[in-house]
């Protein structure tokens, strides 16, 4: 029977020298300390980021026509939202795909959302003794399809401007659309709607964000805010935080491929990204089983540095 | 409690700034942090253990 040869990566010569004892705890007990007042030293110079959470009525205080418009859009059916896919709803060739793969589309309609009824008419739907809006509300539930297409038709011709703590809307033939904008506008102002859209309005004391955040990320005026703060996909928002607190810096190489082609051209990016960082994770899981790789740490010899005492001799 | 009341000593709530070189963008934040990351590993690999000199004997 042959010998099997010895490799320098995998087998190891057995220790015939000098041992001497090495106290784990008291090594981890100090460590502990150690990184505990630092965690509280630290806290007390800077403390945490702090911003203001945004919110529909900070939108359509600070960008009112920007709100009506996301609104309007809502409405019938263009918005970021309305097509987005799964999880969301089935807008067909919505999803972003690896290949063949379309895992977005597979994980199916999870959280269903109708931006038109959740994010406007439902909304409505829930302020007291308003008869001009009840009776917009209902013109709209007794319209036909074709005559709702003409009213966005006409309404998508005009633009709305905000003076004086009002939308205002030149006189179009759009039905029930201008009461419709110009009162979720106001609901928005009041901060009704923020509450209104929590937790899809049936949990009062719901912390389910979601619906306010789609609806907000659905306008232009949160882009905007994120990427003030540099916290967009192509400013390396990734691992960035509010203010000038330093953010997560171990974020890097996810956000990095962001930063190049083919991913910064592509649609879809945020997979494609996702695998090869999947596909990344996986080999540095097996570096001790890949030739060559699992030699790095041999070759550059860095461990004879940190025990050169012992080399030395 | 007012938001005062929990402000830290030196205070990281306003705009920050950025380094831009090329196709890189990295706060000043993120950059003092890996610097710091980077300088602790070398003091790690450069600094001797502590203890190995008073004890008399070396870490093996």
């Amino acid at each position: 029977m042959s010998k099997k040869s010895f490799n320098p990566d995998v087998d190891v010569i057995e220790w015939t020298g000098t041992q001497r004892p090495y106290d784990i705890i008291k090594e981890g007990t100090i460590a502990l300390v150690v990184m505990s007042l630092l965690v509280v030293m630290l806290s007390v110079l800077f403390s945490s980021p702090d911003d203001r959470p945004a919110t529909l009525r900070q939108w359509s205080h600070s960008d009112p026509v920007d709100f009506a418009t996301t609104a309007f859009s809502e409405l019938n059916g263009s918005s970021g939202t309305a097509g987005y896919g799964q999880p969301y709803n089935n807008t067909p060739n919505a999803t972003q795909t690896i290949g063949p793969l379309a895992l977005q589309r597979w994980m199916g309609v999870r959280i269903p959302v109708h931006p038109a009824a959740d994010f406007v008419l439902a909304p409505l739907a829930t302020l007291p003794d308003n008869p001009a809006i009840v009776a917009a509300l209902q013109q709209w539930k007794l319209s036909s399809e074709s005559e709702r297409t003409m009213w966005m038709g006409y309404y998508a011709k005009v633009t709305p401007s905000f003076s004086n703590g009002a939308l205002h809307l030149p006189d179009v033939n759009a039905g029930p659309i201008p009461v419709l904008m110009s009162s979720l506008t106001a609901m928005a102002r009041a901060g009704s709607l923020d509450q209104s859209l929590l937790g899809g309005g049936r949990n009062y004391y719901s912390t389910d964000y979601t619906r306010p955040l789609l609806f907000l990320a659905d306008g232009n005026w949160f882009g905007g805010l994120a990427a003030k703060q540099h916290l967009s996909g192509d400013q390396w928002g990734m691992m960035n935080e509010t203010g000038s607190y330093p953010g997560q810096a171990w974020l890097w190489l996810y956000t990095f491929w962001y930063q190049v082609p083919p991913f910064s051209t592509s649609e879809n990016a945020d997979s494609l990204i996702w695998g090869l960082m999947m596909v990344l994770t996986v080999i540095m899981i097996f570096v001790p089983f890949i030739p060559g790789v699992r030699s790095i740490p041999r070759r550059t010899k860095v461990y004879r540095l940190i025990w050169r005492n012992h080399y030395r001799k | 409690m007012q938001p005062s009341h929990l402000a830290g000593i030196v205070n990281l709530d306003h705009p920050g700034h950025y380094i831009h070189f090329h196709w890189l963008l990295i706060s000043y934040g993120n950059a003092i942090v890996i610097a710091l990351m980077m300088a602790t590993f070398v003091a790690a690999l450069f600094l001797p253990f502590p203890g190995a000199r008073r004890k008399g004997h070396h870490h093996e």
